[in-house]
């Protein structure tokens, strides 16, 4: 284990390189020129020659390279080109921000979708596998912004319960959540249903009905501890998606968090942001990966890395 | 030093009056209202974030608001785009109009407690000058500053410059505190803004929101009424719509053009909109035939329907036909530029459109429906566009493609990129690739100044100025410079007038509508303003806590 986690480490800081060498060339390949986009349109020569020069996109592009790679070595990924704050200080608490929202997404769609997919299973073909079905079906096919906007109108604007934009107090983790968490939850509760459908049609499962054991422990703790392994891998790439989606629902109900960061600072080519923000999404999705793994040897002890 | 009282100084001394009129106009509003109450606090809605603080660095109009409530201008430009004095009380020019002496407001600190003076005021336009800030280019000619007097502070000027006074007015040339600069630096400064407005600035979290409390040393006396302004930032504009509509933010900008009808019906929300300074319009690149022929260019100009796209694009409510070339109705030396009857500058006519074609000797020769030269070739093109860099961009490009289309001219629309797009239209003649392109054109100092200089004049073409087109003409070329150094105010006025009609005569962009700034307001909020640079004061607005309550609304 010890060996495993030391290995994605020096993966991570790897890829960590990589990725911002990747995109240092990409954004400075596509055509178009951050100083231009940042004096406008219409601003004289003079002005986007200012800025060139008062930010450095004036030096030749290895020497821009060699330069940032060196600052980020020490730590230093650079200051925004609007702002001039520390990349670190605006990419951080984004971090955490993000973190908690995609977070409790996950865990209401991982409670709903391993309930709601193990009774849809156990009623395999009934009136509650079919209505289990319908719902996912329409969350599945419901897009993030859709069920948004919904939800905004209808608990924030009409209803008059939830508040809508920012994240001071915890009613403000509620609509967020679960629009992030029903469509997390619709795509789990197919697979999770599917998984146990095949978990119960095992030949264990007749043994332990056999022995009379009781249902629900057939289904909750013989089946769903079977079907646990691809449940993990899913969840696993579920956090992908989630924090993919996470970047339309932080938009939508105002989340300052690093999805949002990320879109605003490529639009607005604030390119030190930019590869702040995508470096620690990039890092977050390979430190789930392995904590995906290690939950492996956890859900099947045959499952070993040493 | 013989000096002759600048004619600005003497529009002010008429505007102070005019000013009071309106103050008395404002206290019989509120008598109306009911009386000012102190206290509260202001939640408002922007739609951008990505600003600096330091107004030496900031290149982008959203952070306007900022300036507005915590650093001020020696001069502002009020509702009916006149100059009117801020931390300057009046000022004089000499003779030879090379220097413009400013006397200052006494009595007045900055946010951190050293006094504004001329000293102040000498540094951070000297500073301007040696550390080329981002607006170093509006004070055209500038030499240096001098502090006179202590509260006297002398500007020197290589040449005479007309715009000076209304390019002050600026937001970004506002009154830093020197000695936070020093402490701060620039980097400090842009995070962090230390002026003498009524609210001083307290916190910023970039993306969040930026807060400012109540200044209780303002020189105004007895303003501001509020405690405090919490500007937070919201990019989405559904998600604005409904914060107010829930409450959650008392005034929020940018609305969605589609959602005003709806929240007009809502009698506690109150929506204003302005006429803006930004008004579009296609670039046409005069090196690329036909464009060089006016009469093509006022053919094309003919053939787009303004009104509809007004209402189809921007439901009505969301952008104004262009009454005037390239100057709308907020800016300095504007006039309605229409004919009698004429619902817009070049008004909808196809059949003109084609007639004119057909004088510049192209029309449909084989009868395929395809205007054609005299070779037969077709006369089609390409537009470059942007999608959703400017509210409805995208859309008025697809309307262009369908009315030019209709007189005959098939167009191809290139979608780009904003970055890419910005650096392909700003090449030189040779590079130049394009030869239609959408674009808008705003004028953040409400001065005819810079769109004459820079936009059509001969000596602006691209990469100089922003003369896309690489249009030409000595007419205006000579009317902009008579306007650049004239200081009479109604002689200035009437080259732009002059300036404008001859823009009319020569046509050379394809001039579309100007959008318009909208303004939602919980009604509990009173005194409030909009002005049509994208600048929101706050100075005099206050809550009306009892309306507040009953709208079921505690914070």
């Amino acid at each position: 284990m010890p060996r495993l986690i030391l290995s994605r480490l020096v993966f991570m800081v790897l890829a960590g390189f990589l990725l911002l060498s990747f995109l240092f060339a990409l954004f400075h390949m596509i055509p178009g020129d951050p100083a231009r986009l940042m004096a406008g349109d219409n601003a004289p020569e003079e002005l986007v020659q200012s800025i060139r020069r008062a930010y450095g996109f004036d030096q030749p592009l290895h020497v821009q390279y060699l330069s940032y790679m060196q600052r980020v070595l020490m730590g230093d990924f650079g200051v925004s080109n609007y702002t001039r704050q520390p990349v670190l200080e605006v990419v951080l608490p984004r971090i955490g921000n993000t973190a908690a929202l995609a977070g409790c997404a996950m865990l209401f769609a991982m409670t709903v979708s391993l309930i709601l997919g193990s009774f849809s299973a156990m009623f395999w073909g009934g009136p509650v596998d079919k209505g289990v079905t319908a719902f996912s079906l329409v969350g599945i096919c419901t897009p993030v912004f859709v069920t948004g906007i919904i939800g905004i109108y209808l608990f924030g604007v009409y209803l008059r319960w939830l508040p809508i934009g920012g994240m001071s107090s915890w009613q403000h983790f509620i609509l967020p959540v679960l629009t992030l968490g029903a469509y997390q939850a619709a795509m789990f509760t197919r697979m999770v249903r599917s998984c146990m459908v095949d978990a119960l049609g095992r030949d264990f499962i007749t043994t332990a009905r056999a022995k009379g054991a009781p249902e629900r422990r057939v289904v909750f703790h013989h089946a769903l501890r079977n079907a646990l392994l691809p449940i993990i891998t899913l969840f696993g790439l579920g956090v992908g998606h989630t924090l993919g989606g996470s970047v339309v629902t932080e938009t939508i109900f105002n989340w300052p968090g690093l999805g949002r960061l990320m879109v605003d600072s490529i639009l607005t080519r604030d390119l030190p942001v930019m590869q702040g923000a995508i470096f620690f999404f990039a890092m977050i999705f390979i430190l789930v990966n392995l904590l995906v793994d290690i939950l492996y040897t956890w859900a099947d002890p045959r499952v070993s890395y040493d | 030093m013989k000096t002759k009282h600048h004619s600005r100084r003497r529009a002010a001394a008429r505007l102070t009056g005019a000013s009071m009129l309106v103050a008395a106009g404002i206290v019989s509003a509120t008598a109306q209202e009911g009386e000012p109450q102190y206290g509260g606090q202001l939640i408002y809605a922007q739609s951008g974030e990505k600003f600096s603080l330091f107004p030496g660095r900031n290149t982008d109009n959203g952070a306007q608001d900022v300036w507005l409530n915590a650093c001020e201008n020696l001069v502002e430009l009020n509702e009916e785009s006149e100059i009117v004095p801020v931390l300057a009380e009046s000022w004089e020019t000499s003779e030879d109009e090379k220097t413009v002496t400013f006397k200052l407001r006494e009595g007045v600190e900055f946010h951190d407690g050293t006094p504004f003076d001329a000293e102040a005021v000498a540094f951070v336009f000297n500073e301007a000058k040696a550390q080329d800030f981002i607006y170093i280019s509006l004070l055209e000619g500038f030499d240096r500053a001098e502090a006179v007097s202590e509260h006297e502070v002398a500007f020197h000027l290589e040449a005479p410059f007309a715009a000076l006074i209304p390019n002050l007015a600026y937001r970004p040339l506002c009154i830093f505190s020197p000695t936070a600069y020093q402490e701060l630096g620039e980097e400090g400064m842009a995070t962090q803004i230390v002026g003498t407005g009524p609210f001083r600035h307290t916190d910023w979290v970039k993306g969040e929101y930026v807060l400012f409390e109540r200044n209780d040393n303002y020189w105004k006396e007895g303003l501001p009424y509020l405690d405090s302004i919490k500007m937070v930032v919201v990019p989405d504009p559904s998600t604005r719509t409904a914060m107010l509509e829930r409450g959650e933010v008392d005034r929020a900008v940018s609305l969605s053009d589609f959602d005003i009808p709806r929240l007009e019906l809502n009698e506690n929300i109150r929506v204003r909109t302005v006429p803006s300074t930004r008004q579009f319009y296609v670039v046409l690149n005069h090196m690329v035939e036909p464009f060089d022929d006016v009469l093509v260019r006022r053919a094309l100009n003919h053939a787009i329907d303004k009104v509809g796209m007004v209402q189809a694009v921007f439901a009505g409510s969301g952008a104004t036909v262009p009454k005037a070339p390239t100057l709308s109705e907020g800016v300095y030396g504007y006039q309605d530029m229409r004919q009698e009857g004429e619902d817009s500058i070049f008004p909808y006519d196809p059949e003109m459109a084609q007639s004119l074609l057909q004088e510049a000797g192209y029309e449909d020769r084989d009868g395929d429906g395809t205007i054609e030269n005299a070779d037969g070739e077709d006369l089609a093109f390409t537009l470059w566009t942007r999608k959703g860099s400017t509210k409805g961009d995208y859309q008025v490009a697809q309307l262009l493609q369908s009315f030019l289309g209709e007189i005959g001219i098939p167009i191809e629309l290139v979608v780009m990129e904003a970055a890419a797009f910005s650096s392909a239209v700003s090449q030189a003649p040779d590079d130049a690739e394009y030869e239609m392109a959408l674009l808008s054109w705003g004028i953040p100092t409400a001065d005819p100044d810079e769109p004459m200089m820079y936009f059509t004049h001969t000596k602006a073409w691209k990469p100089a100025g922003a003369n896309r087109m690489f249009f030409s003409s000595e007419e205006l070329d000579r009317l902009a410079d008579a306007a650049h150094t004239e200081t009479d105010e109604d002689e200035r006025k009437e080259l732009t007038r002059q300036w404008m009609a001859q823009l009319l005569e020569e046509a050379p962009v394809i001039y579309l509508p100007t959008l318009h700034l909208s303004l939602g307001t919980r009604s509990y909020v009173h005194g409030d303003r909009i002005l049509a640079v994208d600048n929101y004061p706050a100075t005099e607005a206050w809550i009306d806590h009892e309306e507040m309550q009953r709208q079921g609304i505690s914070r």
